[in-house]
Order: structure tokens, then C-alpha cells, then sequence
């Protein structure tokens, strides 16, 4: 039973940043109808910029979570810019656009810090709380509590705010949205923003969980993705879900199956998106194609 | 509507085999004067190892160590009056990229590799080197490099076996702990320590309390760390490279496992200790052929020149591969820059008095059977007295 609990909360800990990460794959995709095959990549980058500024240039963690934020919101706006040319024109080529452009962000990673990456020691040094032998770190409980907050506000964004309705209004109807005077463009660069953000949101949390290296982008944006496409692509609960049930999902098969976890997971993974092709959420999936 | 959807897992799927492309792509080459063959001009060295990815900080400490030793040797007027000449081509860490090096590494006239550092790239390539006839000394310990049976295959350090083998007697028989808890990964590295620290510990009669097996890439390790802490053991043994150990100490330390932690080389490096966070190293114990840079008057050398290289301290990694560097050096001198079956032959002949020890190769291609014990105290690897 302890192995049982100490697993799931394991689990649910990476789950929150798979989350983060999913919910970045999710909004770019509802607004565009874009799978961002960078996201991955910008994922890393603000895991870097975080622990540059939280051990270089030695700013208070959460200070320095801010600033990586906002200067990769700004890596967001740069990837959208390049890419609006195409947008409503040649979907296929965008892809490829992301993709090359997450090979510039590892390759431009590689140049300024270096291949060797770097570990990034917890803002919170204090010891781990012990709930009848289960042992809860109390970093896990900060990621979990700001990655909530982040959903909220996300959420609050999109249905409260003229901007956010906006954006849902792109999202189910293009053209309709341009009809009644709304800037498709000005909303898909805010999707990008928000989701680069979250990108650097989970980036810079997982940080002193993992180690951050040029490479890290690979298995956080595939586990995202997955956690996106398990909840209904495109659905903002099922991205919270789906990230999470990732996590957990790759901690017990961890315990199971150890050596062959991986394919485990994804075997079950394929399994439920078989069974339920629009994931669980997914009757709110948004499809521009 | 179908037709969209089904002309976007068209698409998708494109995506996916072109970043697989793509990434296979990714030319591992850095120097491209090819053509030169062995008749005049430098003599052609190629280094493989990992130089981006997960494990780059070990191609990194192989670059610098066998950089010195070229820098030694063509200072005092390289091989027989011809300089040599190393290029650096980078695996990613990943078998399948080291394939394609080691085809490119033989059509480009290169008559002998160093590297690589791990040990699953380096068996991809053998059956590559060995047809093509290219002698390669590699850091990598598993004892799967030996079973490949290449004649062309060296390594320039002690397998897992010897490593464990030193580790399982001073645990068992000078410590007296039988309590001993395995997490290891699966990949080349970690089940090459598995297998020979649980033969080591059978021959002695123990049997691991918990053996658990993780996968290279994972990331969390509570279901492990939870099964062996509910066994109490008085040690953890850990087979897994750098980085992958540190986060397995960083999380057992804070699911209050308390006991130390045993292991072989990737223990005793700095990544490791960053990784996991000082504090919680404290007393790991660690099998190793080069425990420090202060062992004898060589290794203070080299430690010097490294230093003085690099601004940075001299580690286990850098000092094999300049062993193995000085190894491939000596025989080609020895055989005249021989090529070939017959500079196989000459570095098998090779007696090396190197940092690590004493080489002399076997038929296998080790040429050195022999670890030291040493325990982290205040941060740093220091030797037990025996």
C-alpha cells in the first residue's frame, strides 16, 4: 500500500509538469489547428533560461521563473511571426516549420550553454513531509500548487476576458471571427505566447526535478503530447488530465514492468486512444484541418 | 472531412519519419580533409563520442584527455616525423548515429578510433570496424564489449567485472554488509554491472534484497525506491550512467533513504555529485582505477597538464582516454604506422605503463584487471586504506 501511494504521488509530481507541457501542445492547437513540434524544444529553453537566471545571475527562484517567462513568451512571438505567412494557407509546411524551428532552438541551446547541460539544486531546501511513511517533497507540493494556478488563470483567460472569447471564437470558425472584426493573427501570436509561457512554466519547474540539457525537450514534449492527445487534443481539462494520468501512468508501469516501463505505457497509451480515438474529453475537440 | 483526417496522419506521419531523418542526418562529421591516405601527410585518428545529448559530458572528458596526448606527442615531432591528426565526430550517445560514423570513419581513411564512452554505441560499431579493418580502444566497461569477440576491439580500462568484482569483496568480506539492495538501468552500461555485481555477490553467497531494473530515460524512481526501502538494506548498489544515478540518489535521499550508496565510475564524477546535490553523496562508496589525481607522480602529471589545458581538474574519464590515446600511439610507433589486422596486433602487443596501471592486453582486448576502492568523505573521492 505505501509502494502504492509513494507511486502515485511520484507520478502525479512529473504528472503536473507533463500537464504544463500539454496544456502549450493543447491552446496552440484549439486557436491554429497547429501541432507545435517545437514546443518540446521550448520547453527546454525555458529550463535554461530559469536556471541562468535563478544560478548565474543568481535571482531569487521565483524571480527568475518570471523573467525566463517572459523572454521565451517572447521566443513564442518570434516562431509565430515567421510562421504567419503560412498560416490558413499551406498547414503542411507550418508543421515542418516547427520542426525546424525546434532544431534551431537545441542547436542555438548547444551554442550558448553548451551540450554538457547542467544540474539545477531545489529552491526549496526544506526536508520532505512525512504523511503516515509516505514521504511528500516539498518542491512537489510548490509544482503542483503553481501549476493549478497557472490552469486557473488559463481558464479565467479564456472565458472571461474580451481577448479569450476572442480566441474561441478563432478557434471554432476562422473565417466567421474575421467577419466580425477579430484579428486572427493577433489572436494566434497570443496562443503562441500563453503557450511558450507554459512551455517555460514547466521548464523552469522541473528543473531542479531533472537535469537540464539541450536534449531534455525530446521525452518532456513526447510525454505532453501524449498527456494532450490521451485528454482530447485541444481540450483544456483533458490536457490537465491527460498530462497527469501520463505521469502517473509511467510511474506504476515504472514499477511493474521496470525495464520495458516505457513500452508499457505506451501500449496503454495506444490501447485507450483506440478504444476512445478522441481521448477523454475529446467530443470538445476542435478541428480546423 | 475523412479525407482531412486521414491527409493529416498522411502528414503526420511524414513529420515523424522526416525528423527521424532529419536527426539521423545531423552530420557527425566536424573535419572533412578526407582523401589523405596512409602514405604520407598526418596520421588520421578519429575520436567518437558522444558530443551532444545526455551523456556528452563524458565525450567532452575523452576529447580533453585524448587531446593531450596528441598535443605530447606531436610536440616532440609525432610518428615517425608525421603529425597526428585527430577529428572529432560526435555519436549523440545514440548506437544507431554511431553506425553511420563508423561507415563514415572507414571510407574516410581514418586507421584507428578512440572512443566511445558508452558502451552500447561502441558494440553497434564493431562489426563496422572490424570488416573494415580499423583498431578502436574504447572507455566503454560492459562486459558485452569483450563478447563481441573483435579482434580489433580494445578497451582502456577493466570491464564491470573487475569493477564489481573489487566492489562485491570489500562490501561483503571487509565491510561485512550482505544487505544489498540493486537498482540498475537497462541499457549496455547498467546490465553489464547488474550481471557481474550479482555474480560477484552469488560467488560470495549473498543475494540482493531488491533488484530493480529502470530504463535509461526514466525519470522518476519512486516505485524502485519505495520497493527497496521497505527491505531495509544496508546498502543501495547503482548501475546507471552519470546523470540517471544522481537523480536516483536525489530521490531516494528525499523518500529518507538514509544508507549509503555503492557503485563504479559514473559514482565517483562530478556530474554525479551535481546531479544529486553534495550532501547526499556523503559516503558512497566507488570502484575505480583512478580514484584520484594524487595516486603517483604520472597521474600528477597528467593532472598538471590537464589543468593547465583546460582551467579544470583532471578526472577517471580524460585519464583512459589518454591512456587509450597513448596505447594506440605507442603501437603505432612500435609498428611503424602499421594498419589494420597489423596494428591490432601491435597495440595487443603494447605493454603501457599508464595512469590506470600497468596495461598488457589479453585476447579479449582488456589490458587491466585491477580497481581501487575509495569512499566520498566531505565531498571527495578519497581512498580507503586498506
Amino acid at each position: 500500500m505505501q509502494v502504492f501511494f509513494q507511486t502515485f504521488i511520484g507520478g502525479v509530481s512529473l504528472g503536473a509538469i507533463y500537464a504544463l507541457v500539454a496544456l502549450g501542445f493543447s491552446l496552440v492547437y484549439r486557436t491554429m489547428g497547429l501541432v507545435n513540434f517545437a514546443h518540446g524544444n521550448v520547453v527546454m529553453i525555458g529550463a535554461y533560461l530559469a536556471s541562468t537566471f535563478y544560478l548565474s545571475v543568481r535571482l531569487p527562484f521565483a524571480l527568475a521563473m518570471v523573467v525566463a517567462i517572459v523572454v521565451t513568451g517572447i521566443v513564442g512571438v518570434i516562431i509565430e511571426r515567421v510562421l504567419r505567412p503560412l498560416e490558413n494557407k499551406d498547414f503542411d509546411l507550418m508543421l515542418i516549420g516547427t520542426i525546424g524551428f525546434g532544431i534551431v532552438l537545441e542547436a542555438l541551446a548547444i551554442i550558448i550553454w553548451g551540450a554538457t547541460g547542467r544540474a539545477v539544486p531545489s529552491p526549496v531546501p526544506a526536508a520532505p513531509l512525512s504523511i503516515v511513511g509516505i514521504r511528500v517533497r516539498t518542491y512537489d507540493l510548490m509544482v503542483l500548487a503553481i501549476a493549478a494556478a497557472a490552469t486557473i488563470l488559463l481558464v479565467l483567460f479564456l472565458q472571461r476576458t474580451k481577448r479569450g472569447a476572442a480566441m474561441q471564437a478563432v478557434a471554432m470558425d476562422h473565417e466567421a471571427a474575421t467577419a466580425v472584426g477579430i484579428h486572427v493573427g493577433r489572436s494566434n501570436a497570443i496562443a503562441f505566447v500563453i503557450g511558450a509561457a507554459l512551455a517555460a512554466l514547466a521548464g523552469g519547474l522541473v528543473g531542479p526535478l531533472l537535469y537540464v540539457s539541450p536534449s531534455m525537450g525530446g521525452s518532456l514534449g513526447i510525454k505532453g503530447f501524449a498527456g494532450a492527445i490521451l485528454g482530447g487534443f485541444g481540450s483544456i481539462p483533458g490536457a490537465i488530465v491527460g498530462g497527469v494520468a501520463i505521469g502517473v501512468l509511467d510511474s506504476f508501469t515504472a514499477g511493474h514492468f521496470q525495464g520495458y516501463s516505457e513500452l508499457v505505457t505506451f501500449l496503454v497509451f495506444t490501447v485507450i486512444i483506440m478504444v476512445r480515438p478522441t481521448g477523454l474529453f475529446g467530443e470538445r475537440t476542435v478541428n480546423r484541418a | 472531412m475523412s479525407l482531412f483526417a486521414r491527409r493529416r496522419v498522411a502528414v503526420l506521419s511524414l513529420v515523424a519519419v522526416t525528423t527521424l531523418a532529419l536527426a539521423a542526418c545531423k552530420a557527425p562529421g566536424s573535419n572533412d580533409n578526407s582523401s589523405s591516405t596512409n602514405k604520407g601527410g598526418p596520421i588520421k585518428i578519429a575520436l567518437v563520442d558522444a558530443q551532444s545529448g545526455q551523456l556528452s559530458s563524458l565525450g567532452a572528458w575523452e576529447l580533453k584527455g585524448a587531446k593531450l596526448a596528441v598535443t605530447e606527442w606531436n610536440k616532440t615531432g609525432g610518428i615517425n616525423g608525421r603529425q597526428i591528426q585527430l577529428d572529432v565526430f560526435d555519436d549523440q550517445g545514440d548506437p544507431t548515429v554511431g553506425t553511420t560514423v563508423a561507415r563514415k570513419i572507414a571510407a574516410e581513411g581514418y586507421i584507428a578510433m578512440i572512443g566511445t564512452a558508452e558502451s552500447a554505441v561502441t558494440i553497434a560499431m564493431a562489426p563496422t570496424l572490424q570488416q573494415a579493418g580499423i583498431p578502436n580502444i574504447t572507455s566503454g566497461q560492459s562486459p558485452g564489449l569483450v563478447a563481441v569477440k573483435s579482434p580489433f576491439l580494445f578497451l582502456n580500462g577493466p570491464t564491470s567485472t573487475t569493477y564489481d568484482e573489487t566492489l562485491a569483496k570489500y562490501i561483503v568480506e571487509t565491510k561485512g554488509i550482505r544487505s544489498i539492495a540493486l537498482i540498475t538501468n537497462n541499457g549496455s552500461f547498467g546490465k553489464g554491472e547488474h550481471d557481474a555485481f550479482t555474480k560477484a555477490l552469488s560467488t560470495r553467497g549473498v543475494t540482493p534484497v531488491a533488484d530493480q531494473i529502470v530504463t535509461t530515460d526514466q525519470k522518476d524512481f519512486s516505485a524502485a525506491l519505495t520497493t527497496i526501502r521497505q527491505k531495509n538494506p544496508q546498502l543501495i548498489f547503482l548501475g546507471a550512467e552519470e546523470v540517471e544515478s544522481g537523480l536516483i540518489v536525489k530521490q531516494a535521499r528525499s523518500l529518507g533513504i538514509t544508507v549509503p550508496f555503492a557503485g563504479a565510475a559514473p559514482q565517483g564524477t562530478p556530474v554525479f555529485a551535481d546531479t544529486a546535490g553534495v550532501a547526499n553523496i556523503e559516503g558512497t562508496i566507488v570502484s575505480s582505477p583512478y580514484l584520484s589525481n594524487d595516486v603517483n607522480d604520472a597521474t600528477k602529471k597528467f593532472a598538471a597538464a590537464y589543468k593547465a589545458a583546460y582551467g579544470e581538474e583532471a578526472e577517471l574519464h580524460g585519464a583512459k582516454a589518454y591512456d587509450g590515446a597513448q596505447i594506440v600511439f605507442t603501437a603505432l610507433k612500435n609498428s611503424n604506422v602499421a594498419t589494420g589486422k597489423a596494428l591490432a596486433d601491435a597495440i595487443r602487443a603494447t605493454k603501457h605503463k599508464g595512469l590506470l596501471g600497468d596495461f598488457a592486453f589479453d585476447d579479449t582486448g582488456v589490458g587491466i584487471f585491477a580497481t581501487s576502492i575509495g569512499t566520498i568523505t566531505n565531498g571527495k573521492l578519497v581512498a580507503v586504506s586498506s
